[in-house]
């Protein structure tokens, strides 16, 4: 009896997932390096008639889900901050880090900076991997980090920030702090050649305000309007219900 | 007993399932590539009324509706520009070929993601065929060129789920991929509000015609058959 009832309830489900997203990519519009997410929808199984009044050949839909989509990886826009240990990733890839809790992660959040034990760290204290760690009296204004990662103390390589990429950016794992770990789906992190570090600037979210702002009275719309089938359906039921008076 | 019930009857079944069905539309209004579906009815068995006393027919009659079918429209509708390289549509008529564990299957939708392999993938993970009928790989770019990717005519389409659609292929489609972009729902919201409401109030006349019918029968019962 009225199975759009559920089918509409899915519907709103979805919806409101990827309102989820929009909210998300909105709190981070400021975040440096943030990738937007990308949401997904797919229609459910559809089944085949089933009542008495309904003949087999007519198919009948369930609803709707989210996919997940993994994010969007379009560049952000390069903001100059003219501080020397900021970096900005130009192209696709990561700068590989390591957590706090061990783990191995990626990055495009360049906002680096030194550390009590001299060693380059992310804002949230994840270390740069391999570890950099700058000699003693080095300051940060005598730091110069080129294209290709290579960090200069003083004029002296004390190391290479690894710019590395996967297969398939879209299935990395996000940890939260700006950070992706990779999974079996994702593949492992192998050098990215063609991806260049600028120092001195940050990468902006890559949010497009315009685009979630839409997203959003597309969201609410669809939510409201899928919530009408729910209210026609619970008529409908009374309707049946008054028939026996 | 009076067979205008179940007709009645079988006309508010009717419109409970066109009712779900506006519901999916509904659901899937933001689904790329999405395509609308249709509730057809027809009347179920055909009955010849004769004249009892003198035999004489009197006309057809039909016993009952039945929905023979629900006829999904798959006019392409028009394309949302999105930016990802992995977003595509198909300018004008075609499908996309999927390769799905039972098989070869197609769809319209096509947000696409990339494997571990390298390969073109649908978010739910199948690959993608390119013309070749060989699955599709990812440049070193992150991108595909949308004229490798086979767009094929299919006959008989048939909605399955996932956004995947079964049918027989019929060579080559006129359509033109496109990358960047992502075909809107074919969901209309507004025509399905009137739907809605058209067949809810359907729905309330069959109900009515039962209480009607009803009462007939009450009158039959305590009047007709009244003993004083």
């Amino acid at each position: 009896m009225l199975e759009g009832l559920r089918t509409a309830a899915a519907g709103m489900a979805a919806q409101q997932q990827r309102l989820d997203g929009v909210a998300n990519d909105l709190a981070n519009a400021n975040t440096n390096g943030y990738k937007r997410v990308r949401v997904g929808f797919a229609d459910l199984l559809y089944e085949r008639g089933g009542r008495p009044t309904t003949s087999d050949a007519a198919q009948l839909g369930t609803g709707a889900r989210t996919i997940d989509g993994g994010r969007s990886f379009e560049q952000g826009n390069l903001r100059d901050t003219g501080v020397p240990t900021d970096v900005a990733l130009e192209g696709p890839g990561f700068i590989r880090i390591k957590l706090p809790d061990g783990r191995d992660a990626l990055t495009r959040d360049g906002d680096l900076q030194i550390d009590a034990n001299r060693r380059l760290v992310t804002s949230t204290g994840a270390t740069v991997s391999p570890t950099i760690t700058l000699p003693a009296g080095v300051d940060a204004s005598q730091l110069a980090i080129n294209r290709d990662g290579t960090v200069l103390a003083a004029g002296r390589a004390v190391g290479r920030i690894a710019i590395v990429n996967v297969r398939s950016p879209q299935s990395l794992q996000s940890v939260g702090d700006n950070a992706f770990v990779t999974t079996a789906r994702s593949g492992n992190a192998a050098a990215a050649p063609g991806t260049i570090l600028r120092q001195g600037a940050l990468e902006a979210s890559n949010t497009d305000m315009a685009q979630a702002m839409t997203d959003m009275i597309e969201v609410q719309r669809a939510y409201q309007m899928t919530s009408k089938a729910i209210q026609t359906a619970d008529q409908m039921m009374e309707i049946a219900n008054g028939v026996k008076r | 007993m009076d067979r205008g019930l179940y007709i009645a009857a079988s006309g508010m079944l009717a419109e409970q399932v066109r009712q779900d069905q506006i519901a999916n539309d509904l659901a899937n209004a933001t689904t790329a590539g999405y395509k609308a579906d249709r509730t057809a009815q027809a009347t179920f068995g055909q009955l010849l009324l004769n004249n009892s006393v003198t035999g004489a027919a009197v006309g057809s009659q039909s016993t009952a509706v039945q929905v023979t079918s629900v006829v999904t429209d798959f006019t392409p509708q028009p394309l949302k520009d999105t930016g990802e390289p992995l977003d595509f549509a198909i300018n004008g008529d075609g499908f996309f070929a999927v390769q799905t564990a039972a098989g070869t299957r197609y769809t319209r939708n096509g947000q696409f993601n990339a494997d571990a392999n390298g390969r073109l993938v649908t978010l739910t993970g199948d690959p993608v065929l390119g013309r070749n009928g060989r699955p599709l790989a990812v440049g070193a770019d992150g991108k595909v060129d949308p004229r490798a990717l086979n767009v094929v005519n299919l006959r008989d389409p048939r909605k399955q789920g996932d956004n995947l659609v079964a049918g027989t292929p019929a060579g080559q489609a006129t359509g033109q991929a496109r990358a960047g972009a992502l075909e809107g729902s074919g969901a209309d919201p507004t025509q399905a509000m009137v739907d809605m409401i058209a067949s809810t109030r359907a729905f309330e006349s069959g109900q009515k015609v039962i209480q009607t019918i009803d009462e007939t029968l009450g009158k039959a019962a305590t009047t007709v058959g009244s003993l004083n």
